[in-house]
């Protein structure tokens, strides 16, 4: 009997470490996830008596506004959100109705050459921008697109295409092919099961694909800070990164820009992120 | 007569479909050949000339700039760098990934968060997590770099970006910190898509619980660990935004891989052609993991 009682208890107190253990390694990584970033934030909220004090201080002891103020009174800032709106829009709108056609084409139809595509899809995907910079920056140049936004947007193109359309062929893939038959059996056309069966279906995929390709050339920096030459071309991160690179740092200034980059991307992705795990997980990748 | 009509009106409907599907794919084929392979083919011509950036006239010169690249003692320090850099971020990324897909795939309150959560750091931009390292470690203000003055890492008035060795470790470790989520994604659902029952019979068969691990989920993942080295490797070693914002290759090119070299040759001396044969050497290493992708892949395959 008190043998038993001792087990049970052992097992208890084992069963409680075991919980303990877990909870820590949970903190453990929340903290280490949200470290740098919490540390941008209060950096960015912090007045300058405080940001430029040694030791740091953890906790800020007062919140301040001043940085976004002066961050956002320079007009090329504006500008450079401007820019990297206009560009992630437009390629967002393009890739998106080109990879749903093309992935819908590659995963439905059967013809000559569509598994070559399929594969030279893939492995454009694997391409990385540092090899196609100086070949479409000089195809760019010859255009004389060089100091517009259109060169900074062919090059998004080539870099989000083959992503999208990667992610489109396992959503598609993902979504039974019956009713899609069924319908044509009763007679509608394939252009028609396209628009108003495989569409409505997988508008979550076809969402989730534009979001990330969004995030994807607002995050770009490489061929957008190769593609422009001047200052009022540049999209945000090559204006961020040319503040970092200046002598004299303004760190308010860039913490409350960083700050101000990141978030919406944060937030639009937590609104797919759901999507994206399924579409992610569904089929593409696993070995 | 009947039967001729039907086989017609079939051979019809396929050719129809055929069309469709072609000319649904044609706008993502013509992006596809401009882009890239259009791009891809300039640079290995690029390769065999003596180009530069603002002169317009070039003339082949055959294998010249990859004799240069083999003696080039830059080069083999740069690979090196490139070797280091990727073998650390890789296994560091796919092992934190690992763990914290085991995490993930435990039954807890609040589960769907914490995954949601960790999820963040795949789309945080490069600029901000360059901008958050430079910061942490500045040289007096930075919170990090402060720890490792009070442990004597770092000398006072020293930041660790500006130490050799110390500057591929920030590197190496901000970028596991923005690259763990892809693997730990891909981890999580391998280890849902793990049959239960392999799971029961051990237990009939009296395993201990570190015994399934070894022998039941570990064996389970070699395929996804495989496909996740390939993908990793060819992005990794090839990845230039991070390091080229936190260190832009220094101190004294410590942290400088071969797609920093190709940028440097690119726009700092103007010499593509060079620049575009250290690329397609960089690229046919590359290739050899593209095609093992390939071939894994299921995403072709019907």
């Amino acid at each position: 009997m008190i043998i038993m009682l001792e087990n049970k208890v052992k097992k208890r107190e084992k069963h409680l470490f075991r919980k303990c253990l877990i909870g820590a390694i949970v903190a453990l990584s929340i903290g280490m996830i949200a470290f740098p970033l919490y540390w941008m934030l209060i950096s960015s909220l912090k007045p300058s008596t405080e940001l430029f004090a040694s030791p740091p201080t953890i906790f800020p002891k007062s919140i301040s506004l001043e940085w976004y103020k002066k961050a956002f009174q320079n007009s090329m800032v504006l500008t450079y959100f401007g820019n990297s709106f206009i560009v992630s829009s437009i390629t967002t709108v393009v890739v998106t109705i080109v990879a749903t056609f093309g992935a819908y084409g590659l995963t439905r139809f059967r013809f000559v050459g569509r598994k070559i595509i399929t594969v030279s899809s893939l492995a454009a995907y694997c391409i990385p921008p540092i090899m196609l910079m100086v070949p479409l920056y000089r195809v760019v140049s010859k255009l004389r697109l060089i100091s517009s936004l259109l060169g900074v947007i062919i090059g998004h193109l080539a870099l989000t295409l083959p992503f999208a359309i990667w992610l489109l062929i396992s959503f598609f893939k993902s979504i039974p092919r019956e009713i899609e038959e069924s319908a044509l059996v009763n007679g509608a056309s394939e252009f028609t099961v396209f628009r108003k069966i495989a569409i409505p279906l997988c508008a979550p995929g076809i969402l989730s694909t534009a979001i990330l390709v969004f995030i994807l050339s607002w995050n770009e920096y490489l061929l957008a800070s190769v593609m422009v030459s001047q200052d009022s071309m540049k999209t945000l991160t090559v204006g961020l990164a040319n503040y970092i690179s200046n002598v004299q740092i303004d760190w308010g200034i860039v913490m409350a820009l960083g700050t101000a980059t990141t978030i919406p991307i944060v937030l639009m992705f937590s609104l797919i992120q759901k999507y994206f795990v399924e579409g992610l997980t569904a089929g593409a990748i696993k070995g | 007569m009947k039967n001729n009509r039907g086989i017609c009106f079939l051979d019809n409907i396929h050719t129809r479909r055929k069309l469709l599907g072609m000319t649904m794919v044609l706008p993502t084929v013509i992006i596809l050949v401009a882009l890239i392979l259009y791009p891809v083919i300039t640079n290995l011509y690029l390769s065999f000339t003596n180009s530069n950036l603002l002169k317009s006239g070039s003339s082949f010169i055959g294998f010249q700039n990859y004799a240069k690249i083999f003696s080039d003692k830059m080069f083999s320090k740069y690979a090196w760098n490139t070797l280091i850099w990727t073998v650390f971020s890789v296994v560091g990324q796919l092992v934190v990934g690992f763990a914290l897909a085991l995490l993930i795939s435990r039954q807890m309150r609040g589960g769907t968060f914490l995954r949601s959560f960790l999820l963040i750091p795949y789309v945080v931009p490069a600029v901000s997590i360059a901008l958050i390292a430079r910061w942490i470690l500045n040289s007096n203000y930075g919170i990090v770099n402060h720890w490792l003055q009070n442990m004597g890492l770092v000398a006072s008035g020293q930041s660790a970006l500006s130490l050799p060795v110390g500057a591929m470790i920030v590197v190496i470790i901000f970028n596991i910190w923005r690259s763990y989520p892809f693997p730990m994604l891909i981890y999580w659902a391998a280890l849902k898509g793990i049959d239960k029952e392999l799971y029961e019979a051990a237990n009939v068969d009296g395993a201990n619980k570190l015994q399934v691990f070894l022998y039941i989920t570990l064996p389970q993942l070699r395929n996804t660990t495989l496909t996740l080295l390939i993908l990793r490797i060819a992005w990794t070693a090839t990845y230039f935004d991070l390091i080229w914002m936190v260190t832009g290759g220094g101190p004294a090119g410590s942290t400088t891989q071969l797609p920093i070299m190709i940028y440097q040759n690119s726009f700092g001396t103007f010499q593509i052609g060079y620049a575009a044969a250290i690329s397609v050497i960089l690229g046919l290493i590359l290739m050899v993991f593209v095609i093992a992708y390939i071939r894994r892949s299921k995403n072709f395959a019907d």
